[in-house]
């Protein structure tokens, strides 16, 4: 047996000796494989507890224990996941509007404007972005549920509003949006923003018409980021709302919501089909946005 | 319509400043180039006309109005840039119509007028391209297009031909003649060829550090230019300068001396004197019969020949020794001459040469200032 391996191994590294595109070749497959199978064993794993049965899920296998279909219409009886899915899918569509929209302006400020103060500022809100969330959960709170007074004024109550997911979020993904639009904003040529402004654009102008049109690799990936970030949120909405569908508690929340009505079993097959169900937005975001992404770049947008 | 001035405009980047007190009075329909050496502040004049770039000093007038503070898409300009600057994600007839579509014409007008202006730089069909289909002579006529399209006032243009190849960029030289021509427009053209600037303007603004030289007709910058900078900018190869001081016979160098008469100038005994004379005033002795006016000879040794075909470059040395070359511009042991390709001059013998007394020009050695263009002859000569 020891004797075989070894062999063995004498063979690769001969041949990899012998040709080291071929021995590339193995290690990027093998790589490949390995990354692959731990991305998408969870999502298998997802589909396994799903199909077996409740009362079934002890001492689980590879394979399901039954192929209990039903259980993906059940999901919806038991909870009305249509609507944590369009809270989840429109809380997420506010912060990428916000992100897109605020970013794209500071984006443009850092990555196309010289002004004094703009490193240490850009560093700021780096090290901001880099703070654990928790940090700011008893202020926020505190801010967004109207128990706090700013110069006589008093803070507006978001609880259980989509505004109180949003809003903390929007704030948390604005710095890497801004960062990554800098990146790419500074990239474009300034002839292209001269020529719009000659044109007849004004700065805002030539950010919308000339410069957000060639960065949009960019900005998609900033988007897709951006909506998987708070599709998938689970610390400020398990705050800021109480779980209930009509008090727009986004989709990881309601989901995880069955584990605390349920009080001496935990339905883990429902649970399993919830998760697999979620998935299918950002699945069909992913793959639209790819195709964008791909038709971005090879439109040589920022070729001159 | 069409008018520019610049008053007193000045820009200054913290500590450098890169437009000086400039004040130029461009007239409706006048082809004007500024030329200068690259960081001369020619494209930041440029920008100052176009908006994209504030003046820190001084106000600017376009069409008899102020526009200083107006923003580039309200100062009745257009412009054509060195890198072309097309946007990329626009069709031809996208790229050329975006002023007009974003001023709300009516289709109609847009169509017409694209038709209009694709006409006059012959891009008929080519219209539903993307600008990478295109070769870089087409880009530049759409270029020029999208901005003779919005029928401007001035059009301005920074280095448009400098990325284009060497046959192209003649062939685009008559084309932008022709076309100002054809819609007299006053041109503002930026460029670091003082062959397109020769060729193609009405006047030249030579600028120089942030400051205006002179701005003149071509010839009259290449004839009587108004100190050494544009002596020395203005005509290729570049002018030969000799220092020498000012003594009761005229001018005197190290290595040769011309004679006049100094009190007919304002110079007066010991000034420091640059002399300069362009490649093609300077004459070996066996052609002095065809000038009215020689100076006194002048021994030199011929160093490396340079056959252009039309004519031949000497390089002669007037102390042994000297690495002979061309880039420096006050060079006292050398001098530069032009001669008939049929001429019988070889590397490395003695040469007698004379200059052209009508072509020389003085120059005050400290402030670079022209003293004059010409000498008269010496009294002995009279």
């Amino acid at each position: 047996m020891f004797h075989r391996i070894n062999t063995t191994l004498e063979q690769l590294s001969e041949t990899a000796l012998r040709s080291p595109a071929d021995a590339n070749r193995l290690v990027f497959t093998g790589g490949t494989i390995v990354f692959v199978l731990t991305t998408l064993f969870p999502f298998y794993w997802l589909f396994v507890l799903a199909l077996t049965p409740n009362e079934l899920i002890s001492n689980m296998g590879l394979v399901p224990k039954g192929y209990n279909l039903a259980v993906f219409a059940q999901v919806f009886q038991e909870l009305p996941l249509h609507r944590y899915i369009f809270n989840s899918v429109l809380i997420s569509l506010m912060v990428t509007a916000v992100v897109i929209s605020l970013g794209s302006v500071a984006g443009y400020a850092f990555g196309r404007y010289e002004f004094s103060g703009k490193r240490p500022l850009m560093l700021i809100i780096l090290v901001i972005s880099y703070f654990p969330p928790a940090a700011f959960l008893l202020p926020l709170f505190r801010l967004l549920t109207g128990s706090m007074t700013i110069l006589g004024i008093q803070t507006p109550d978001f609880y259980n509003t989509p505004l109180g997911v949003a809003f903390p979020l929007s704030a948390l993904t604005l710095p890497f949006a801004i960062f990554v639009l800098t990146t790419f904003y500074s990239q474009i040529p300034d002839g292209l923003e001269d020529a719009a402004r000659i044109e007849g654009t004004t700065r805002l102008g030539a950010l919308y018409r000339v410069i957000m049109p060639l960065s949009l690799p960019g900005l998609t990936t900033v988007g897709v980021l951006t909506f998987i970030t708070v599709y998938n949120e689970f610390f400020f909405s398990f705050l800021m709302t109480d779980g209930s569908a009509d008090h727009w508690s986004p989709l990881v929340w309601g989901i995880s919501s069955i584990i605390f009505e349920q009080q001496f079993t935990t339905p883990y097959n429902l649970l399993a089909a919830a998760s697999i169900i979620g998935v299918f937005p950002i699945a069909v975001l992913v793959l639209f946005a790819q195709e964008k992404i791909v038709s971005g770049l090879t439109a040589g947008a920022l070729k001159e | 319509m069409g008018e520019i001035q610049l008053n007193d405009v000045t820009k200054r980047y913290g500590d450098v400043t890169a437009v000086d007190n400039m004040n130029l009075d461009l007239d409706d329909g006048e082809f004007i180039c500024l030329v200068g050496p690259s960081g001369c502040g020619k494209s930041t004049t440029m920008e100052i006309i176009a908006g994209l770039t504030m003046p820190t000093d001084g106000s600017i007038l376009i069409s008899k109005q102020d526009v200083t503070n107006l923003p580039p898409k309200d100062r009745g300009i257009a412009m054509v840039f060195q890198n072309i600057a097309l946007f990329p994600h626009m069709d031809v007839y996208d790229n050329i119509s975006f002023g007009l579509r974003l001023r709300n014409y009516e289709k109609e007008e847009i169509d017409r007028r694209v038709e209009r202006a694709s006409d006059i730089v012959q891009l008929e069909g080519m219209l539903d391209r993307m600008p990478e289909e295109m070769s870089g002579g087409q880009r530049q006529r759409v270029a020029i297009a999208r901005a003779i399209v919005r029928n401007p006032d001035v059009f301005l243009m920074d280095e448009p031909l400098a990325n284009l190849d060497a046959k192209l960029r003649v062939h685009m030289r008559t084309e932008l003649q022709r076309l100002h021509k054809e819609l007299e427009t006053t041109i503002v053209y930026v460029t670091h060829d003082q062959a397109e600037a020769m060729t193609m303007s009405d006047r030249i603004a030579v600028i120089d550090s942030g400051e205006l030289q002179q701005i003149d007709p071509p010839l009259t910058c290449y004839n009587e230019p108004s100190n050494m900078f544009v002596a020395g900018f203005i005509g290729s190869p570049s002018m030969n300068f000799v220092e020498g001081t000012i003594t009761e016979h005229g001018f005197e160098a190290e290595n040769f001396d011309v004679e006049f008469e100094p009190s007919h100038l304002d110079v007066s005994l010991g000034d420091d004197i640059t002399l300069g004379v362009r490649p093609e005033d300077v004459y070996p002795i066996d052609a002095v019969h065809s000038l009215a006016r020689p100076t006194e000879e002048i021994a030199a040794v011929s160093d490396v020949l340079e056959p252009m075909g039309d004519e031949v470059f000497v390089y002669l040395k007037l102390e042994d020794d000297v690495q002979t070359q061309i880039e420096e511009t006050v060079s006292n042991d050398q001098l530069l001459m032009s001669v008939e390709p049929d001429s019988l001059i070889q590397e490395d013998e003695p040469v007698t040469v004379v200059l052209d007394r009508s072509k020389v020009h003085l120059f005050d050695s400290v402030s670079g200032t022209a003293i004059c263009h010409g000498l008269t002859p010496a009294i002995s000569q009279r």
